[in-house]
């Protein structure tokens, strides 16, 4: 008899979607599916906008990452307008983009996952949650909420609003930092980059708790898309770098996308499925988000950040493929963002007001932006006419790029699960809390 | 005994949901009140663990998310039949949000955009997914009208405290102290000159002294800042009158009325949180959650209930509250005479936009975000929706402006620089037009 086993919806997820693994008769994995159940066609509705109103639409992809959903549409119609923005605005997005990686590195962190890793997987669902985590760890749980705290009140500084940010504007931004919101935020940032040690030492404490998971299960060898400045990790510009199984990496201009990336159109779920072109579909599933970020990365842009990518890599290899290790490079991007965070603090061009280029003009053409937002790549390729109207756009989110690798991944784990029985033997550790 | 619980998300980009963690601390008060049944976000709930609540087990459900897909408009009917109260909670529900764009387009024009004519699409002959999802709306349509929804709180997303203070109410933790002498007791104007005498609306009887009397001072009523108090003056059967018909009033007085409310159920605005007056009833008959209006004189409580009720049926008791209000920038020293688009230079942080020249949306979008967007230099773009729904918002825009700012164009001259009137007036609230829902 052929057995559905069905999980509805994906809770601590930002986005719709439930789990499909069917079993045949004779216990094998038939089929792994993530089926996305919602979208909202963002690619239509913006045409016949304008097109510096694009990015005022499009943070509402994402509230949990609407500010890159704010800054790459914004850097799209520059690229197709021919628009270049002063240093001070450069730099303002640069802080405004690393307060919101913090905030929501944490918020996943702290929210989404450590329910797991605190009270362990097999806990009651009812508590499995942070909400409980809070009332059990208070002291954790409070340095949590003050960070993500921090991150958000820094993203609304700078972006107007935490959740859909409205700061700015083809040519630049359209308010500097003021002086004494700057000297609030850097008062507080040492002790911020004390607790993001703290979360690390968490972090490395679960790793070596977990190691048997981490080291045994979904590990899944498949492409990696990232973004990097020369080799350097970097969430604001950029090339698109490809990391293939074996670990060689091929740096592609963003405007050359097409040639690296494709979409297939599954008949299963409204979030596509992406994949490396060259190699084609399902050979060349890739993933995104942290991980491929640390595996396409030579070097990460910070001190404390760097030596903690050695450290991974010399633990778990220059290219990993451990499904688990996720966390652990979401940690590494914490700590680049807090520190690059105090860096744009202590510069004095976030209160310069020559923030905005005065001169704009629309033209006929088309645009590309790319940043890498906190759950992968995203691309925004817009097509403006000669008064800046919107006429089409070409769309590429995080869920598309994870979500053939997410697959992969969920049918690696259920064959290991089902047919190899290999949770069993598994050592997990006492949960933390119960 | 904590208070059930369930949130529900329709199409929608988790937005509301983080603004509700956002407000990070100030949950740690609320959290141990709640007992929450369902919420996928953060909790592991499935489905059928609320297709399996009675009905009406719940108390409060908050539902949250634009009706895009067949999934959407099940959970949401499922939602109404298992809570008592329904929240519409955030612009996604109130009105459609930047979704409802879509309903300019056949469904199927706008389905084939993305799942065949995007540009990095390789199959050879791609199609719709069709397997294990739902299958989506021709048209978006606000929550209301597929469900009966008792209470409204709008914005992209809503402010924290606006979700907190819904959630305190709900819950009867009050923010203010409450003083056993109402204002009258020390009002300079007691003895002579009473507004209420006078035959206007003061909310002195029912409200708690403690104040600096600066109101009455400057001849201006009691809006009830100190919250209400534990005995009432004898001029409070006049003010219950008063309010029994509100209509009749003066715009000024409506406008005290509306601060009034805003501050006896401690919200910061009134527009960031509407209530339908039934709602106290429904929850004093259930007697299962204390309100602000459990133990206050029956006066008092008559007299809220006289506004809500009025709130209810007067849409146009938002319009007396919007973004301008909130709005520390100056009238009068510009002059619009042509419209600028928002990339072409950069409006000066001190002036008002549209007498800059910008299209700024603050005249006619509801109150209750405190101008978030105005104080980092963006013109509003309406995301609380609009003070007045259901007319051609191009041509109320215009009117609102032209009469109330300094702009040197007229009606014609303004919209004919509007190259895209829809993405400009209705960029949140398309879904409320039934122009744009044909048969639907």
């Amino acid at each position: 008899m052929v057995k559905e086993i069905e999980v509805e919806p994906v809770t601590r997820l930002e986005g719709h979607g439930g789990l499909r693994i069917v079993l045949g008769d004779d216990g094998k994995v038939k089929d792994a599916q993530f089926n996305i159940t919602s979208t909202r066609f963002f690619e239509k509705f913006v045409e016949g906008r304008y097109c510096e109103h694009v990015p005022r639409i499009t943070p509402r992809i994402c509230g949990i990452c609407p500010i890159p959903h704010h800054l790459t549409p914004t850097k799209a119609v520059e690229d197709a307008w021919g628009v270049e923005i002063p240093t001070p605005a450069l730099k303002l997005r640069k802080l405004l983009i690393n307060a919101k990686q913090y905030s929501s590195h944490l918020l996943h962190f702290y929210a989404l996952a450590a329910p797991d890793f605190l009270l362990g997987p097999m806990a009651d669902p009812a508590l499995r949650n942070v909400v409980h985590v809070i009332n059990k760890m208070p002291e954790v749980g409070v340095m949590a909420l003050k960070m993500m705290d921090f991150g958000q009140k820094l993203c609304a500084e700078i972006g107007g609003k935490s959740v859909h940010p409205i700061s700015a504007i083809v040519g630049g931004m359209k308010k500097p930092m003021d002086e004494d919101a700057r000297d609030r935020f850097l008062k507080q940032v040492d002790e911020q980059i004390e607790f993001t040690k703290k979360t690390v030492d968490i972090g490395l404490k679960v790793v070596e708790d977990y190691w048997d998971v981490i080291a045994n299960v979904g590990v899944v060898p498949t492409y990696y898309l990232g973004m990097t400045k020369n080799g350097v990790h970097d969430i604001y510009e950029g090339d698109i770098r490809i990391v293939t199984p074996d670990g060689k990496k091929i740096d592609y201009d963003v405007h050359k996308y097409l040639d690296a990336l494709g979409e297939h159109i599954p008949a299963h779920s409204y979030a596509t499925h992406m994949y490396y072109k060259p190699a084609g579909y399902p050979e060349g599933i890739y993933r995104a988000n942290c991980l491929a970020m640390t595996n396409a990365a030579d070097k990460m842009a910070t001190p404390l950040a760097d030596a903690a990518l050695k450290a991974m890599k010399e633990k778990i290899g220059e290219v990993s493929h451990h499904t688990f290790a996720y966390h652990w490079a979401r940690l590494i991007e914490t700590v680049e963002s807090i520190e690059l965070i105090k860096e744009l603090l202590e510069d004095p061009d976030i209160c310069n007001p020559d923030c905005k280029t005065l001169d704009v003009e629309p033209r006929e053409g088309q645009g590309i932006g790319v940043t890498e937002a906190p759950r992968g790549l995203l691309l925004y390729h817009i097509w403006s006419d000669a008064e800046g109207i919107c006429k089409k756009l070409n769309l590429l989110v995080a869920t598309n790029h994870n979500i053939a690798g997410i697959e992969k991944s969920l049918m690696h784990t259920a064959k290991q699960v089902f047919e190899d029985k290999a949770l069993e033997g598994l050592k997990l550790p006492e949960p933390w809390i119960k | 005994m904590p208070v059930k619980v369930a949130f529900w998300q329709n199409s929608d980009c988790w937005g509301c949901h983080q603004s509700l963690l956002n407000a990070h601390l100030g949950l740690v008060p609320i959290l141990p009140e709640l007992e929450i049944v369902y919420w996928p976000a953060v909790i592991d709930y499935k489905y059928e663990s609320l297709e399996a609540r009675q009905d009406g087990e719940i108390l409060v459900g908050f539902v949250e998310g634009s009706l895009r897909t067949k999934e959407d408009i099940e959970g949401t009917k499922l939602m109404r039949q298992k809570c008592q109260l329904i929240i519409n909670f955030g612009s996604c529900s109130c009105y459609g949000n930047v979704h409802g764009l879509a309903n300019e387009w056949d469904i199927q024009e706008v389905i084939n955009r993305k799942f065949v004519q995007a540009e990095s699409i390789t199959d050879e002959s791609p199609k719709e997914p069709y397997e294990h999802v739902p299958g989506f709306e021709s048209k978006i349509i606000p929550v209301a009208e597929l469900i009966k929804v008792d209470v409204s709180i709008p914005g992209c997303p809503p402010k924290p405290e606006a979700i907190i203070s819904a959630v305190q109410f709900l819950l009867g933790q009050k923010g203010f102290p409450q003083n056993e002498k109402p204002f009258c007791t020390d009002c300079p104007l007691n003895e002579s000159g009473c507004i209420l005498d006078a035959g206007k609306v003061c909310f002195g009887p029912v409200t708690s002294v403690g104040c600096s009397l600066k109101c009455p001072s400057k001849g201006d009523p009691c809006v009830g800042c100190f919250g209400p108090s534990k005995t009432v003056a004898n001029r409070a059967e006049k003010l219950k009158t008063l309010t029994r018909n509100l209509s009749s009033v003066s715009s000024g007085e409506k406008k005290s009325a509306y601060e009034f409310l805003s501050l006896f159920l401690s919200v910061p605005l009134m527009a960031g949180f509407e209530l339908s007056a039934d709602i106290l009833k429904q929850i004093k008959l259930k007697g299962e959650a204390q309100t602000p209006i459990g133990g206050l004189p029956s006066v008092t409580t008559d007299i809220a209930t006289n506004l809500l009720g009025y709130l209810r049926e007067h849409r146009d008791f938002h319009e007396i509250s919007n973004v301008c209000d909130t709005c520390p920038r100056i009238r009068g020293r510009m002059k619009m005479d042509k419209v600028k688009r928002d990339y072409q230079g950069l409006p000066n942080q001190e002036d008002c936009f549209i007498e800059q020249g910008y299209i700024c949306m603050g005249p006619v979008t509801k109150a209750g975000c405190g101008g978030l967007c105005i104080r980092v230099n963006a013109p509003c773009t309406g995301c609380y929706g609009q003070t007045i729904p259901g007319v051609n918002q191009a041509e109320r825009y215009a009117d609102t402006v032209i009469k109330g700012f300094n702009v040197g164009l007229s009606k014609d001259q303004l919209l004919a620089q509007v190259k895209d009137p829809i993405g400009t007036f209705e960029k949140f609230t398309l879904a409320e037009n039934k122009k744009f829902r044909g048969g639907a």
